[in-house]
């Protein structure tokens, strides 16, 4: 007992024993900061290329038990089928006759009046800094037969076709399978939530307008017609894709514009329901699984299904991120989930065969008695997740942490920036210089003043500076002259941070006082951090890219003696923060995005990536 | 006539062109963070219309705000928006004076070349602004407190107490400060900082007692016209009953409504009683060590209302960030100053982005909000217990090599 008390109370002074503990803890921390961050840098990288593999994550569930999808007997029949022909002859005849947007809205709206349903129509107009863009929807409202029309669900079909990112191809058996859907649901007394059948014009505009003007939100750059049917609160929305004469397989897009997500639990009864009710397999977008390359014979047999798993799923991951970091919706259904409408859009993957609109009808109307169910609405925190195939996905646990380690070691660097820059040897003064018998010049450790309101100064300028770029960029000189325009912005944004390479070399005693570049590090490295782990949560896409881009090149920023060096890390931290100007295309879209459907990537990539990118490359132009 | 004495008139004239350029109100008044049940401006006007029409606002459980707020924005001032704004700035503007004030008898000068920047902490501090904008009546919480505590520290007995009795109608929780006020009233030091050399409460005991008399009395009196202004005793359970049996659990920054959502109905009163007791407990100790130096109590005692409240809102906390300005003697030994602020950096992004999340985007549910109130919890702990620290950290001196300090 006394041997026990002993090892825990030791003798001798408690005090001095936690002192040297706690003096013990932070060296060997202090010491290890840099091997601390290398190894949280490599473990986050390393978790992220882990993402699709067949060990990380698990199979898909229906959370929801009001969901009960396939559990009915469907009715659409080869009759269905036939009119769904009838009326695709009749948009075939529509897109030869050359018919203007404003007649063919009117046709439709007419085919929905003709089966008894109300409908209209909805002129609409964008103007942008890139053009004008104008067209008309048609839509019309099923009332519900069983409840008030408190609440209602979308189908919808857009004129063009996500096929090639809305480049023209029409999408025409999607709208034929809206209208014969229309015509065969209206039939059935079971649906407890007003259907609304929409046929939007353009790809992403059409639809925009519509919601904008259903949810009653003013787009400054909008104008549109009032809608003169109302309905309930959308709830869920699906929105059919099938542009080619048959299709294989159904495609899953859900990404939707900022990096938002549907609930996992509305893509999980459609999957469902599809191989179950209509005999049609599923896929992530378009990828068909086909082997992109030989495995070498020299892997053993074993490895080799979990190779091709991996590479298949890779790629569904890789598409999921370019989506959702540009924030950019993956078709129509992305503008729904703005208004917290759960939205996808099924893919009919063209192929000569053998699906059509027998397979698509069964399962719409499957699909709608699932959605039909549901008494609230669907709210289990699914959704923040990734699908690594149809049937697998990561958990927000799974990926989560890969971004946020790096983030950690990004702030454990700025803070150990930050407190070395406290610190300076300085060499003893001379009357002790005498009394010591050692050897050499001896030093000891002083302190010295950190200045935060310059650095401060400049953060805050380089922010300002991207602000004012992007309110260039929104002009419409910046869209109608792309290659002037773009160089003589990478100019100037070149030119304005050289300016640092003038400050006087010795304004502070660097004994008393700590460089700016030093600080500057510090807090760009802190901030950085911070912007990432906050946008983990937000587009996790997003903050992934983020860490490639910002983690490793903010760590080793630092200004070099040699003024060529100097002038050539500037260079390659300049090709970084800017170099995307070039990608002129990309510029535009990001840019029309923004304007017509609030996408927040080009804003946030001018006001908060290039700026942080740039004050890395103001460290290295700052005096040391 | 010196530049800094402009500087205040000039922050106050830029926020008010501010409050009347803008309409910031529109999108701020829902805002959960900057205004709570017991603050809002919505509330207040749906009071004062039931008041006008003859139905007792007390009864009904939204509106509960102090019967003086009745009297005055029936009677005085026109529930009109622009003239709310600029009543609201101009609340601000005087809290940032009375800072001023408080500064300048705490380093007992007339004048210095930092009263400037005492201001600019005050009024260009998001987290206070944001509730002015938002119309948020703790607004006037603060200019009250920073009132008594200016008076108190110019040693004028009876606007202190006057005030510390009037910041009581607003707020119950502000019994707190009363403490470090009397003593700062019965102090022989006065409020010139005693942190560098501690020593035993410097007055007779026997001041305090007609003080506490006197503060009595002006709070039976303030009472009793409440009483009158409202008809009955009803606002008593409305308003101060609020702050300790928590009738209303809309989400806040507070660490006390999630608690009591997830709560079983048999246990809440003993839950209650905890953390209305875990307040309190804080008093005594915080004026015992501080008793030689009862401005920096007052100080720490807002941190903890701004932490621990029952209903708190941005401006709690944001008025003990900004009263760090007058004690910039702690700055060089504060232990974790870059920690504390990147908490707070984390906190401040987090909390309206998961509030967001939760109650519009409709993605992520309560938790998420709470896990932040928590952050943004460590983050005024963090504040708090630096600042503890730092006060009774200066009286050891400069640090020197080969000697630690550690606290036992």
């Amino acid at each position: 007992m006394n041997r026990i008390r002993a090892l825990l109370r030791p003798d001798g002074d408690q005090n001095l024993a936690r002192i040297q503990r706690r003096k013990r803890i932070v060296s060997a921390l202090t010491t290890r900061v840099h091997l601390i961050k290398w190894s949280l840098f490599a473990v986050g990288y390393l978790w992220m290329l882990a993402l699709p593999s067949q060990r990380l994550g698990r199979g898909t569930y229906i959370d929801e038990n009001a969901l009960q999808p396939g559990q009915v007997n469907t009715y659409w029949n080869w009759g269905d089928v036939a009119n769904a022909d009838r009326y695709l002859e009749q948009l075939e005849r529509i897109r030869d006759a050359n018919e203007t947007i404003l007649a063919r809205a009117h046709i439709l709206a007419t085919e929905f009046m003709k089966l008894g349903i109300p409908a209209s129509t909805q002129s609409y107009r964008f103007s942008s800094s890139s053009g004008i863009v104008e067209g008309t929807n048609a839509y019309a409202v099923l009332s519900s037969p069983r409840a008030s029309g408190t609440e209602a669900m979308v189908i919808s079909a857009s004129w063009i076709s996500r096929l090639g990112e809305g480049d023209g191809s029409l999408n025409l058996r999607g709208v034929a399978t809206v209208l014969a859907l229309a015509r065969f649901l209206k039939t059935y007394s079971l649906w407890a939530k007003d259907i609304v059948f929409i046929i939007s014009d353009g790809y992403m505009d059409g639809m925009q307008a519509w919601l904008s003007s259903y949810h009653g939100l003013p787009q400054s750059n909008l104008e549109a017609e009032e809608l003169e049917l109302p309905s309930g609160v959308i709830w869920t929305a699906l929105n059919i894709d099938y542009p080619g004469h048959s299709f294989s397989h159904l495609g899953i897009f859900h990404e939707g514009i900022n990096g938002r997500l549907p609930n996992q639990d509305l893509l999980n009864s459609f999957s469902y329901i599809s191989r179950w009710t209509g005999g049609v397999p599923v896929l992530m977008y378009d990828h068909i699984e086909t082997p992109r390359f030989e495995i070498p014979a020299w892997i053993p047999q074993s490895f080799h299904d979990e190779i091709r798993n991996y590479d298949y799923r890779s790629k569904n991951v890789v598409r999921h991120i370019g989506y959702q970091a540009r924030g950019r919706g993956s078709g129509v259904h992305g503008l729904f989930h703005q208004f917290r409408i759960d939205a996808f859009t099924l893919f009919g993957v063209p192929a000569t065969g053998p699906h059509g609109f027998y397979a698509i009808g069964r399962i719409m109307e499957s699909t709608l008695r699932t959605t039909n169910n549901l008494l609230e609405r669907l709210h289990a925190s699914i959704f923040f997740y990734i699908l690594t195939a149809p049937d697998r996905f990561l958990k927000i646990g799974s990926f989560l942490p890969s971004a946020i380690l790096i983030s950690v070691g990004m702030m454990f660097a700025g803070l150990k920036v930050w407190s070395d820059a406290a610190w300076i040897r300085v060499a003893v003064a001379e009357i002790e210089e005498k009394e010591k018998t050692g050897n050499g010049a001896r030093t000891q450790w002083a302190q010295r003043r950190r200045p935060v309101i310059p650095v401060l100064g400049i953060m805050l300028s380089t922010h300002i500076l991207g602000f004012l770029m992007f309110a260039v960029m929104r002009t419409p000189w910046f869209i109608n002259n792309p290659t002037t325009s773009s160089t003589i912005l990478f100019t100037i944004c070149t030119a304005i941070p050289l300016t640092a390479l003038f400050t006087p070399n010795q304004t502070q005693n660097p004994q008393t006082t700590a460089p700016t570049s030093v600080l500057l590090k510090a807090l760009n490295l802190c901030f950085a951090s911070t912007v990432i782990s906050i946008t983990t949560v937000v587009n996790f896409s997003l903050a992934m890219v983020l860490t490639i881009f910002l983690a490793v090149p903010l760590c080793v920023s630092a200004p070099s003696p040699i003024l060529p060096l100097r002038i050539g890390q500037y260079g390659v931290y300049i090709v970084l923060a800017l170099g995307w100007l070039c990608a002129t295309e990309e510029v535009r879209s990001a840019l029309w995005d923004w304007q017509v459907l609030g996408v927040w990537f080009a804003p946030f990539v001018c006001v908060v990536y290039t700026p942080l990118v740039l004050q890395a490359a103001i460290v290295c132009l700052l005096p040391v | 006539m010196h530049v800094d004495d402009l500087t205040l008139p000039a922050l106050v004239g830029g926020r008010v062109a501010v409050a009347l350029a803008t309409d910031l109100y529109q999108q701020l008044k829902y805002n959960h963070q900057l205004a709570s049940p017991l603050t809002s401006y919505l509330n207040l006007q749906e009071g004062v219309f039931l008041f006008k029409n003859g139905v007792d606002p007390y009864f009904g459980g939204v509106f509960r705000h102090s019967p003086l707020f009745l009297a005055l924005f029936t009677t005085l001032i026109p529930t009109s928006r622009t003239i709310c704004s600029l009543l609201w700035t101009l609340s601000d503007a005087v809290g940032a004076w009375a800072l001023v004030q408080i500064w300048r008898a705490r380093q007992r000068a007339p004048q210095t070349s930092r009263d400037g920047l005492v201001a600019a902490a005050y009024l260009l501090n998001p987290y206070l602004f944001l509730p002015t904008f938002a119309l948020s009546t703790c607004t006037f919480e603060n200019t009250l407190t920073l009132l008594s505590v200016m008076f108190a520290a110019q040693g004028s007995v009876s606007p202190a107490l006057l005030s510390a009795a009037l910041l009581l109608q607003l707020s119950l929780s502000s019994i707190l400060l009363t403490a470090p006020l009397i003593l700062l009233l019965a102090n022989s030091t006065g409020p010139v900082s005693q942190l560098a050399s501690p020593h035993a409460f410097a007055s007779n005991g026997r001041k305090v007692l007609p003080l506490v008399a006197e503060y009595v009395a002006y709070v039976a009196i303030l009472s009793l016209a409440s009483t009158l202004v409202s008809g009955s005793w009803a606002w008593i359970p409305q308003t101060w009953g609020a702050n300790i049996t928590l009738p209303d659990l809309t989400p806040n920054v507070g660490v006390w409504w999630y608690f009591f959502t997830e709560m079983f109905d048999h246990f809440r009163p003993f839950f209650l009683m905890v953390f209305s007791v875990h307040l309190l407990i804080y008093v005594a100790p915080v004026c015992i060590k501080f008793q030689y130096d009862p401005l920096y109590a007052a100080f720490v005692l807002q941190g903890v209302l701004g932490t621990f409240k029952a209903y708190p809102t941005m401006a709690d906390i944001g008025l003990f960030l900004s009263m760090f300005a007058v004690f910039p003697e702690l700055f060089t030994y504060l232990r974790h100053p870059i920690v504390t602020i990147f908490l707070h950096l984390h906190a401040a992004l987090l909390m309206p982005l998961f509030h967001h999340l939760w109650l519009s985007q409709g993605t992520a549910n309560a938790n998420f909000f709470y896990a932040t109130t928590l952050v943004f919890a460590c983050a005024n702990g963090a504040a708090l217990t630096d600042c503890v620290w730092a006060g009774m950290r200066i009286a050891i001196g400069q640090p020197q090599d080969g000697y630690s300090v550690v606290q036992e």
